[in-house]
């Protein structure tokens, strides 16, 4: 089976669709292809399962897709997966969806300090780089970019590793979703304020509390090579996947609901 | 003269694919009109139920059904007041639950994500009913709400049926019914 690539009018950008129908549709058909993405938000906002999702979508399709697992054990993560009915774990034992923890990787490479030198910075994106292009990877996830960037700590090496990286991404046409945590109250849409800056899309997740309710949303904020909605949109993590439905805005208007 | 299961039945059948109707009847027609939809017009037209209860919660009218020896492997509910009643949610393989009526954009997922588990066949989805969501949310929210549900499951290929009992049902409710659904019919008439 071959993966779904939706090719838009003339002069538009060919699209990695998602699989998640309804995030498709605002994106008019998809991430345009060898974009950099960040999907940001709060925790237990479904970053981690929006990407997966994108992941086991593009798997199914034949293309080979890579999760970096930088937070958690990727043995712990799978167990925790919800039993999607698409997923079919033989993808993982075809080598089609691969789980490799950060730690390491970076323990390979001999990168040991907490705080990583520009040097350090050019061997992860190489090695990042050389792991794409030997398994032919197309669909790429770091979970999180946060916590690799808690390692590089300045402006400059973020700035660094994340246009190194995207660049090398760009050019094998993987495309790829940095995930980014933030707190509830943050505002702007990364911690390091850089990472938001380089990113071809921002595609923002968030717990929006109305009359002690608390709805997950999703809003695409920034995507380049595509028009797409600005709305926000309510979703739920399912078995089916990740659907989504417009917010209703007579709840988030003074005197709505 | 109010109309027979079996007559509304019929009616419901007349009309176009994808329909979105209001039902409007007193209480005490009230599981004459149920069955005529889960038991005579989703079978005979061989639709899958999704039924949206906010009226009742689900444990309770699978009892009802049952006891009306209604066949409820077709029927699929989405219960939106349990959870709010703080009782034990009882297991049901064919039901799902939402946490609370004021979830209006949740209920509406969860009928699509039933929509994608049961696949095999064309649904009709009941609101049970306009009535109870109106205790929960205001006019402006529930509107909104009925606007995108109605046109959301007709782009789907869904009949929806919106329950609307006339002893509780404003001169707003009634607006809001007439302004996003197509057709109307009242089952304290026979002529509908």
């Amino acid at each position: 089976m071959q993966a779904k690539t939706a090719t838009r009018d003339a002069g538009d950008r060919e699209r990695c669709p998602t699989g998640i129908d309804g995030l498709d549709n605002i994106l008019n058909g998809g991430i345009p292809r060898g974009n950099t993405i960040l999907l940001t938000g709060s925790c237990g906002t479904g970053k981690t399962s929006v990407s997966l999702e994108f992941l086991v979508h593009g798997a199914i399709g034949g293309e080979s897709s890579l999760f970096l697992s930088v937070t958690e054990n990727s043995t712990k993560l799978l167990k925790n997966i919800i039993p999607y009915e698409f997923f079919d774990e033989s993808l993982i034992k075809k080598g089609k969806l691969i789980f490799v923890d950060m730690p390491v990787i970076y323990q390979k490479l001999g990168l040991q300090s907490i705080e990583f030198n520009i040097e350090d910075v050019d061997i992860l994106v190489k090695a990042i780089g050389n792991i794409v292009t030997e398994l032919d990877i197309k669909r790429l996830v770091i979970d999180s970019i946060t916590s690799v960037c808690y390692r590089l700590k300045t402006e400059e090496k973020i700035r660094e590793f994340i246009l190194r990286l995207g660049k090398i991404l760009s050019e094998q046409n993987c495309t790829t979703i940095l995930v980014s945590e933030i707190s509830p109250s943050a505002e702007r849409y990364s911690l390091y304020g850089v990472e938001e800056a380089i990113a071809d899309g921002i595609v923002v997740m968030g717990n929006l509390e109305r009359r002690g309710d608390l709805l997950r949303t999703i809003q695409v904020v920034k995507m380049r090579g595509t028009q797409h909605s600005r709305t926000k949109y309510v979703l739920d993590l399912t078995p089916c996947g990740v659907l989504l439905v417009p917010m209703l805005k007579g709840g988030s208007v003074a005197g709505g609901a | 003269m109010p109309m027979t299961p079996a007559e509304l039945a019929e009616k419901l059948t007349e009309l176009p694919p994808s329909s979105s109707v209001s039902l409007r009847f007193k209480a005490d027609s009230y599981f004459d009109a149920i069955r005529s939809i889960v038991d005579i017009f989703g079978p005979k037209n061989d639709l899958n139920v999704i039924y949206i209860t906010s009226a009742m919660p689900s444990h309770s009218m699978i009892e009802v059904l049952e006891m009306l020896e209604i066949d409820m492997k077709r029927i699929y509910f989405v219960d939106c007041i349990s959870h709010i009643m703080m009782g034990a949610q009882l297991k049901h393989e064919n039901v799902i639950f939402v946490e609370s009526p004021t979830m209006l954009e949740n209920i509406m997922l969860k009928v699509e994500y039933l929509m994608r588990k049961t696949k095999d066949k064309k649904h009709v989805i009941l609101l049970d009913s306009i009535n109870s969501l109106a205790i929960h949310n205001n006019a402006k929210i529930l509107s909104e709400f009925l606007h995108i549900f109605v046109n959301n499951f007709r782009s789907k290929g869904a009949y929806t049926i919106v329950f609307a009992m006339d002893e509780y049902s404003s001169e707003e409710i009634l607006n809001m019914l007439f302004m996003v659904i197509e057709n109307s019919i009242s089952v304290s008439d026979s002529e509908g």
